[in-house]
């Protein structure tokens, strides 16, 4: 969006500019200090009200995170399952969001709404009906359980963003190609594929992403033998006991691969993937 | 077609008339066979996927609430799931509970991302970096909101200590009956989303509107008032939908952050699952939160359709 109006004032201008800043930065900033300054909380010593700032700060809290395996084993699992379920939704939607992104057919209204409404169902309701079903058929606290059961919240959004993307490629092109001789393969091979690949990337990116934080689903589903990294967090946050030094660090790895995936859309993906995957967490 | 075979006729060297016609007529009748099955064939993977991971738990909660899904007690058809949630006084707190979250919390996100939309109308520098700063919390997790907010505003929180330096006593925000924290904590994710949604929208009005009527005399609060707002308003109420829902079905939150009684209703259906495997109850709550997800949606596009024809007119 580009700005609309624009202040004539250069003093105002400017003042507005630093107000909005300083309160965005002030909203933003300062509880990630706060995050940092509780993981360096000396344990000896404590943080206790009203000191604003920790009376110490040391390690020990990293060590400790370090060396039980808990957290490792987490960050691990967390993100076989964010492997599979970007491979799992990258095969199951591709040909879908390449045939809904073409297609012409009446029928492509209906499959539009249903691939949407995994996003427009709570996920609890989904959690605990398929929590269920997968008591009853054996998938209950397995890795393979967790994987499925985010594919089907993960999935709507990769279709979308292929679908979007196989939507937008002109089709001129694909007529100049057939016209310059390029039979129904070649197409495919030299104009359809190259162009559906910032979108097939965008996709996983956001489907990875996606599933390394997801909670709710895999939290029914896997508790309490699959635990992933946002449910160690949930556990330390007061699910289980409240902790916060180690909630800290749990927060703060689980922080930067967030931080890393903005970055890279903000730098290389097209602004439309974030809005088409990010409709609902 | 016709243009198809000629240009590819002189692409090519010339091949024999026969063997090109056969050539052509497989392509064409491939092409369209394509066009038929093969389409419903490339969507059967994801579609179907998400068709049976939709009917399933629907499928199963639906069973199960009338006691047909058979856990230990054997399977008999009978209501007292639904009579044991609508005679418990601690169902109904949890519903309402629930409810006025996702009102809340629906109703403060869209006025704050829409006037922070309004605000970034306006050219100003650091425009850019608000810009990015507000993605942040979309692909920040809820849980780490939940850990940024209870060190922030909970008791012992930063802003607790700064209060008590001078001299205040700080107000209880977490744990709150009112949900105050739980609302603070499901907006953190909640206004970013409403606030990108509503700039797509407002980026999509087209800009000589703007420029026709600012020509034609209006001031910035006519136009504001007479076409941005009518022409936003089925792009930011979808956005509301989409918040309230997301909100009405909150656990992870709720279960941290919200006070003892009432529970969240998603809480409360957890814990009936998950730790005393009351499935039939369990089922039934889920039923009630999917009629109701149902009802909004369906209220949602009754009202659009009136909208529509307001806006046509």
């Amino acid at each position: 969006m580009n700005p609309v109006w624009i202040i004539r004032g250069r003093f105002a201008r400017s003042a507005l500019g630093l107000a909005i800043v300083g309160v965005a930065a002030l909203v933003f900033m300062l509880p990630i200090i706060t995050a940092v300054l509780w993981s360096l909380v000396d344990p000896d010593v404590g943080w206790f009200p009203p000191d604003v700032v920790p009376a110490s700060l040391s390690l020990a809290n990293w060590d400790h995170m370090l060396a039980i395996p808990e957290l490792l084993e987490s960050l691990g699992r967390s993100l076989v399952i964010a492997v599979l379920v970007t491979l799992l939704c990258t095969v199951l939607g591709l040909p879908t969001g390449f045939s809904l992104g073409r297609g012409r057919a009446r029928y492509m209204r209906v499959i539009e709404v249903l691939v949407l409404t995994p996003l427009m169902m709570p996920g609890i309701v989904l959690a605990v009906g398929l929590g269920a079903v997968f008591i009853r058929i054996g998938l209950s606290q397995t890795v393979l359980g967790v994987v499925l059961v985010q594919t089907a919240v993960i999935l709507p959004v990769t279709i979308r963003i292929v679908a979007a993307t196989a939507r937008a490629i002109p089709g001129d092109l694909l007529d100049a190609a057939r016209n310059l001789g390029a039979g129904s393969f070649a197409v495919g091979r030299h104009v359809v594929v190259p162009l559906l690949i910032p979108g097939i990337l965008a996709a996983a990116l956001l489907s990875f992403i996606g599933s390394l934080e997801e909670f709710l689903l895999s939290f029914v589903v896997g508790m309490p033998k699959v635990q992933t990294l946002p449910m160690l967090l949930w556990a330390y946050l007061g699910g289980r006991s409240a902790i916060l030094s180690y909630a800290a660090v749990v927060a703060l790895v689980l922080l930067v691969p967030a931080l890393v995936v903005l970055a890279v859309v903000e730098r290389f993906l097209k602004q439309e993937y974030l809005a088409a995957g990010f409709g609902k967490a | 077609m016709t243009v198809d075979t000629a240009a590819r006729g002189e692409a090519h060297r010339p091949a024999p008339p026969g063997l090109m016609r056969t050539q052509e007529r497989l392509l064409t009748a491939g092409r369209r066979w394509f066009e038929r099955s093969g389409a419903i064939l490339l969507l059967l993977p994801g579609a179907g996927y998400i068709a049976l991971a939709m009917a399933m738990p629907l499928l199963q909660l639906g069973l199960g609430s009338v006691g047909l899904s058979g856990s230990g007690s054997g399977s008999r058809l009978s209501l007292d799931a639904f009579r044991v949630v609508f005679a418990d006084p601690m169902m109904r707190d949890a519903f309402l509970f629930s409810l006025r979250i996702a009102v809340v919390t629906t109703l403060l996100s869209v006025a704050l991302a829409a006037g922070l939309a309004m605000l970034l109308m306006f050219a100003f520098p650091g425009r850019r970096a608000v810009i990015l700063l507000a993605k942040v919390p979309l692909v920040v997790p809820s849980l780490i909101a939940a850990f940024l907010v209870l060190t922030m505003i909970g008791p012992g929180g930063m802003f607790a200590r700064m209060a008590h330096h001078a001299g205040l006593q700080w107000p209880q925000l977490v744990h709150d009956r009112a949900g105050l924290g739980i609302t603070l904590v499901l907006m953190w994710h909640e206004v970013p989303v409403t606030l990108l949604i509503v700039i797509a929208v407002v980026a999509s009005i087209p800009r000589d509107l703007i420029d026709a009527a600012r020509n034609l005399g209006a001031d910035a609060w006519r136009v504001f008032l007479r076409i941005l707002l009518p022409l936003a308003v089925p792009g930011v109420s979808a956005a509301a939908v989409l918040v309230f829902i997301d909100t009405f079905g909150a656990f992870a939150v709720p279960s941290l952050l919200g006070p003892a009684y009432p529970q969240a209703l998603p809480v409360t259906m957890t814990t009936e699952f998950l730790e005393r495997a009351h499935w039939e109850v369990a089922s039934a709550i889920g039923l009630i939160v999917a009629v109701t997800t149902i009802a909004v949606l369906s209220l949602y596009y009754r009202l659009l359709a009136g909208t529509d024809r307001v806006i046509a007119a």
